[in-house]
C-alpha cells in the first residue's frame, strides 16, 4: 500500500513539474512584458549572450525571455537613432506591417514624388509671400486712382491730374502688374500632383483667379488708354473709362481669393504658442 | 487515487489554456490628428487605418498603420502640403505599435506603451491611456496620442510667418473584433 502510495505521489509530482512549465512561461513573458528603460533594455540585450550560455534554464522561458529582448532591442536603437528601421521581429508574436495587407503602391516609398512636393510646396510659398506683398502696390495703386484721374464733365473745364501723379499711379500700376504675374507664374507652373481633385478652400482660391486673372490684363490696358487720353489733354472716354471700376473689380476679386484660401480663420494671435 | 490525478491534471492544465494566442482584426477606425494655429484650427482624419492584434504569452502587441495621404482634412492643397512637410512620399505609412499585459484587457482603461513611426522617425510613448468599451464581440477603443511636430523633427508649417502649434494631438478610436 506503501509503495503504491509512493508511486502515486511521485506521478503527481512529475505532473505538477511537467504541467507546471507553461506557468512558468507565462510569468516569464509577463515580466518581459515589463516597460524596460533603454538603458536597461541595452544593458538585457548586452548580456544575452550570457543568458543564452546558461544550461539550466527551461528551454521555453529562454525563448520568450529572448524575444522579448528581441522586441526592445530594436526600439531602443530606433529611439537612440532617431531613423526608421524595420524591425525583425517573431511573426507568431508580434505583427508586422505586411500583415495588414497595404498594397505595395500604399508602402512604397517615392522619392520622386517627394522631390515633386518639396518643389510645389516651395514654389507655392513664393507664390503666397509674392501675392501677399502685391497687396501693398495693387491698394497704393487703387488709392491714387482719383488724383491720376481727370475731372470735370465733358464740355466744361477740364481740371487734368498732375504729371507727377499720373505718373506715380502709372509706375505704381506697372508694379502691381508685374508683382502679380511673377506671383501667378509660381502657382501655375508649381508641379500638379496627379490623382488628386481640389477640394475645400483651394477651389473658390482658384476660381477666382478667372476674375482676377483677365481684370489684371484689361485694368492695364485701359488704364494705357486713359493715360494716353489724359496725356492728350482729354478725359478718359470710351473703353478707358471702365479702367477704375476694372481696377475695383479686380481688387475685390483679389482680396476675395487671399481670404478664400484662409478660411475659416479663427483669430487668436493672443494665444501662447 | 485516479480522482486526485485528474483534479491534479486539471489544476496545471489551467496555464496551457491561459497560453492560448488570441488575435485582433481591426473593423473601423478613425485617426485624427489636430493642427493649431493662431489663424486656423484644423483636423485631419484618415478612416483606411488597417490593424492587427496578438495576444501571446500575457503580453499583447498591437500594430496599427494607416497610409500618410490617406489623411483628410477637407482642403486638398493643405493635405499636400501635409504630405510634403511629414516626408509622406519617402514615408508613405504612419504605424503605432501598442504594446500592454493581457490582464490589462479587462478593465475600462488600457494603460499602453506605444512606438510610433512617422515621417521617418520613431517615437515612444509610455503609459498611454486608452479607453476601452465592449459591446458583445467589438471591442472600442478610443485615445489620444500626445504627438509633437518635434517628436518627428517636422519644419513646422508656417501661416504669415507664424508656424503651428508644436503639438499635433493624434486622436484614436478603433473598434477591434477578436479573430
Amino acid at each position: 500500500m506503501a509503495t503504491l502510495k509512493s508511486i502515486a505521489l511521485s506521478e503527481i509530482a512529475l505532473c505538477c513539474l511537467v504541467l507546471s512549465a507553461p506557468w512558468l512561461c507565462v510569468a516569464q513573458g509577463a515580466q518581459s512584458a515589463t516597460m524596460t528603460p533603454p538603458v536597461t533594455a541595452g544593458i538585457a540585450n548586452n548580456s544575452s549572450p550570457n543568458i543564452v550560455d546558461l544550461p539550466s534554464a527551461p528551454e521555453p522561458a529562454n525563448q520568450i525571455a529572448q524575444a522579448g529582448q528581441a522586441d526592445q532591442t530594436p526600439a531602443t536603437n530606433q529611439k537612440q537613432q532617431g531613423q526608421t528601421n524595420q524591425q525583425q521581429q517573431n511573426p507568431q508574436t508580434t505583427p508586422s506591417l505586411g500583415d495588414l495587407g497595404f498594397t505595395p503602391q500604399q508602402t512604397q516609398a517615392d522619392a520622386q514624388m517627394q522631390a515633386r512636393l518639396n518643389e510645389r510646396t516651395h514654389m507655392l510659398k513664393v507664390h503666397q509671400t509674392l501675392g501677399l506683398i502685391t497687396t501693398i502696390p495693387m491698394v497704393a495703386t487703387l488709392i491714387t486712382g482719383p488724383q491720376a484721374k481727370a475731372k470735370g464733365k465733358n464740355g466744361q473745364t477740364i481740371i487734368e491730374p498732375t504729371a507727377a501723379n499720373l505718373d506715380f499711379h502709372f509706375a505704381l500700376g506697372g508694379l502691381t502688374s508685374g508683382m502679380y504675374w511673377t506671383s501667378a507664374y509660381y502657382a501655375i507652373f508649381a508641379p500638379k500632383i496627379p490623382g488628386v481633385k481640389p477640394k475645400g478652400a483651394i477651389r473658390l482660391h482658384r476660381s477666382l483667379e478667372w476674375v482676377h486673372g483677365p481684370g489684371m490684363i484689361i485694368t492695364p490696358l485701359l488704364g494705357i488708354m486713359a493715360y494716353k487720353q489724359e496725356n492728350a489733354g482729354e478725359k478718359a472716354h470710351g473703353m478707358a473709362s471702365y479702367h477704375g471700376t476694372a481696377a475695383y473689380v479686380t481688387t475685390a476679386a483679389y482680396a476675395a481669393s487671399i481670404v478664400a484660401v484662409s478660411w475659416p480663420i479663427h483669430l487668436k494671435f493672443w494665444e501662447k504658442q | 487515487m485516479n480522482k486526485r490525478l485528474l483534479i491534479a491534471l486539471f489544476l496545471f492544465a489551467l496555464p496551457l489554456f491561459a497560453q492560448t494566442d488570441t488575435q485582433w482584426a481591426l473593423d473601423k477606425s478613425t485617426l485624427t490628428y489636430h493642427m493649431s494655429h493662431p489663424m486656423h484650427e484644423v483636423d485631419g482624419a484618415s478612416h483606411e487605418a488597417k490593424g492587427k492584434g496578438i495576444c501571446h504569452a500575457g503580453q499583447c502587441n498591437f500594430l496599427i498603420a494607416a497610409p500618410v495621404k490617406s489623411f483628410d482634412s477637407g482642403d486638398s492643397n493643405r493635405d499636400l502640403h501635409m504630405v510634403e512637410a511629414t516626408r509622406g512620399a519617402q514615408f508613405p505609412m504612419v504605424s503605432v505599435r501598442a504594446q500592454f499585459p493581457e490582464a490589462a484587457i479587462t478593465g475600462p482603461t488600457i494603460y499602453a506603451d506605444l512606438e510610433v513611426q512617422f515621417a521617418g522617425q520613431t517615437a515612444h510613448y509610455g503609459h498611454v491611456p486608452l479607453q476601452k468599451v465592449t459591446q458583445g464581440n467589438e471591442v472600442q477603443i478610443s485615445g489620444t496620442v500626445p504627438a509633437t511636430c518635434s517628436d518627428y523633427k517636422i519644419d513646422r508649417p508656417s501661416f504669415l510667418t507664424v508656424p503651428i502649434k508644436n503639438e499635433i494631438p493624434v486622436r484614436i478610436e478603433m473598434t477591434w473584433r477578436q479573430m
